[in-house]
């Protein structure tokens, strides 16, 4: 009798009480998901979701409406949630800085600054034919805020110093360059807020390569991380060969912040917040945390997206204003009780 | 080398370096207004000028120069002025080149206030974007304030605020619609475009009610700029004065936006611009406030050559204040200072 009770080893517990809210937040995103077809501006009933997803009937303007419009917008909320998610938990585990985040340290606003350089430049408005110039954005704010921040043994608070100082300028440039053109003023006011409105099946496809090499990456990385979380020296001593998981884990993060912006353009703070609650759900194990995040990430982004339509906002606010509006509080607050401290 | 000049019970030194580099200031300052009182649209000459000043010149010449030229420079003087105040105030206080009222979220603040007021009222810009910037300063100081300010603390809650703010302000602009929009982004990213006497008069009346209390305040300010424990040490009640410096550069922050919107990068720029010219341990205030106004009046007077396009002053001082930005980080990571 005694030996049953020590048979739920506590590893086994916590593993399977893991894999409960892994299922729980699932269900909850499929839910969610349901709720984001059904409301919007002329909200529909279940049957009607039903009927356009499985018998799609192209005379109907319900259908159209949920099929064309409601489905690709909900599929670019959770690609991107999930990549955000993904990314923000990687450059958290990668700089063990609790603050870090893709918005926070100029990498979205760098791919959006490129983006915003391909438009006016050469006209280009497909983000298919736009992600390139967004990758390599991304890619040079990130060494640039990593050589600013002091590589990788500086200090939490320098990091985010660096990164806000980089991401403030970025901002500022990409504004004014806006200012020049004005025929860029329309795609700047709804674009550069970050939002999952008018994306179009053709955009998600060609982006999803990207975003799946990116999130594979991520997957090879996540071993290494969770030495590397150990400190430097005890990863080392493990056997990981750390600058090629800090290597890996940084092309997952700019595939992935890359390809997002040019989808939705920079969403801010989604990136901080769904690493922590993905780790208090999670426990330290980093393979675990991506995963969370991955489920984390788009129930935010469904939900900003979902709570942007209600009449309080004006019936169609971005997504990125929505996680802004949230994020920053967010940010106070979590200096205000912790300070900045390494992870 | 430094002398000192007495008027009665007063006395005041000044060193050789600090003088030399108030010559040149107000020097290239002089240059630069002339430079700007010519060009433009339609380009006044030396002498075209001089007669206009005589009373002799032809109206249009009367009305370019009196009217808008004229107005407009010394709108943008005050308001760089008033920038680089603040922005040394606050930065000497905090003593962090970062702890700039433009990055801790001022700037954001004012550029919701007004959009705020433009949407509720259809007007009233200036007194939005007053409340703006002392709202968000407010929210600022009380959401860092923890047993006193800590630098870090503030800059990083400065900029969640600056974030949070800039969201709203942007939607803001996507509920106006799309005419008033381009005008309100145009001022959101800074422009003297169209200032009158008015402004100008508003601005730098506003600049000689603050002088007595700059005056009082500057002193105590280069003690701040030391140690906490040799501030208090020395009897200072830090957290007080700190209060009093952050209403002061309040109120020149709101002053300067009034006059010249939420330019970027002037009171983040000036102050350390100031400290290369005057080094030493006292905060270099009437330097940084000419380094401002140089910086402000250069970025209108570059929009203003641009042909074809209304360009708003703040393009300009976001690209010179971003190698200055640069600069000033690797300098401090280097010395290990930040």
């Amino acid at each position: 009798m005694t030996v049953s009770a020590f048979d739920v080893s506590p590893a086994r517990s916590a593993a399977s009480l893991r894999g409960l809210r892994l299922a729980g937040s699932l269900l909850g995103l499929a839910v969610l998901s349901a709720a984001a077809l059904r409301f919007g501006f002329r909200p529909a009933g279940w049957d009607t979701v039903w009927a356009a997803l499985t018998a799609y009937d192209p005379d109907d303007a319900a259908h159209i409406v949920i099929r064309g419009m409601r489905l690709p917008r909900l599929a670019g909320a959770v690609l991107a949630g999930a990549a955000l998610g993904i990314s923000g938990a990687l450059i958290q585990g990668m700089t063990r800085n609790p603050l870090a985040d893709p918005g926070l340290l100029g990498i979205n606003g760098g791919a959006a600054l490129g983006v915003v350089i391909c438009i006016l430049g050469f006209g280009i408005t497909d983000p298919a034919a736009f992600v390139w110039v967004a990758l390599g954005g991304a890619l040079a704010a990130s060494v640039l805020v990593f050589l600013l921040g002091g590589g990788s043994g500086a200090s939490p608070l320098r990091l985010v110093l660096a990164g806000a100082a980089l991401s403030a300028l970025i901002i500022a440039l990409t504004r004014a360059l806006l200012l020049v053109s004005s025929q860029t003023l329309d795609v700047y006011r709804f674009w550069v807020l970050g939002g999952f409105d008018g994306i179009v099946p053709a955009t998600l496809i060609a982006l999803l390569p990207f975003l799946a090499l990116g999130a594979g990456l991520a997957a090879v990385a996540a071993a290494g991380l969770n030495a590397l979380l150990l400190g430097e020296d005890t990863a080392r001593g493990l056997g990981v060969r750390t600058g090629l998981a800090r290597a890996t884990a940084g092309s997952a993060i700019v595939l992935l912040c890359g390809a997002t912006v040019a989808m939705a353009g920079p969403i801010a703070f989604a990136g901080l917040i769904v690493p922590h609650l993905a780790r208090w759900a999670a426990g330290p194990d980093m393979r675990w945390t991506l995963a969370f995040s991955a489920v984390f990430g788009p129930l935010l982004l469904v939900a900003a997206d979902l709570a942007g339509r209600l009449p309080l906002f004006g019936g169609n606010m971005q997504a990125g204003v929505m996680t802004a509006l949230i994020g920053g509080p967010v940010l106070i607050w979590m200096v205000r009780r912790n300070g900045v401290r390494s992870l | 080398m430094t002398w000192t000049l007495r008027f009665a019970a007063l006395s005041v030194q000044i060193s050789r370096r600090a003088l030399l580099a108030g010559l040149c200031l107000m020097a290239l300052l002089l240059a630069a207004a002339l430079l700007a009182v010519q060009t433009g649209s339609y380009p006044l000459s030396s002498g075209q000028m001089a007669a206009v000043l005589q009373g002799r010149g032809t109206g249009i010449e009367q009305m370019i120069l009196l009217d808008h030229r004229l107005p407009r420079i010394a709108a943008a003087l005050g308001a760089g002025a008033a920038f680089g105040l603040a922005g040394a105030m606050f930065q000497t206080m905090l003593r962090n080149p970062l702890a700039a009222p433009d990055v801790i979220g001022f700037n954001a603040g004012a550029s919701c206030g007004a959009l705020a007021a433009v949407i509720l009222t259809g007007g009233m810009m200036l007194a939005g974007a007053i409340a703006g910037a002392a709202l968000a300063a407010a929210l600022v100081l009380l959401l860092s304030w923890k047993d006193g300010l800590a630098p870090g603390r503030l800059i990083l809650t400065g900029i969640g605020a600056s974030l949070t703010l800039t969201a709203a302000a942007d939607l803001l602009v996507s509920r106006i619609d799309p005419q008033t929009a381009s005008d309100m982004v145009t001022w959101l990213t800074g422009s003297l475009h169209s200032r009158g006497w008015g402004d100008a008069a508003r601005v730098w009346a506003g600049l000689a009610l603050l002088a007595p209390v700059l005056w009082r305040l500057h002193f105590p300010l280069a003690r701040l700029a030391m140690d906490d424990g040799i501030a208090t040490g020395l009897g200072l009640p830090v957290s007080g004065l700190r209060l009093a410096v952050a209403g002061a550069g309040i109120v020149l922050t709101a002053l300067a936006v009034t006059a010249a919107g939420p330019l970027p990068f002037v009171a983040f720029a000036a102050g350390p611009i100031a400290r290369r010219l005057v080094p030493g341990g006292k905060p270099a205030l009437l330097a940084a406030a000419a380094a401002g106004a140089l910086m402000t009046l250069l970025a209108d007077t570059a929009a203003r050559m641009v042909p074809g396009v209304q360009l708003p002053a703040g393009v300009f001082t976001a690209l010179t204040g971003a190698p200055v930005l640069l600069w000033l980080l690797l300098a401090h990571f280097r010395k290990g200072t930040l």
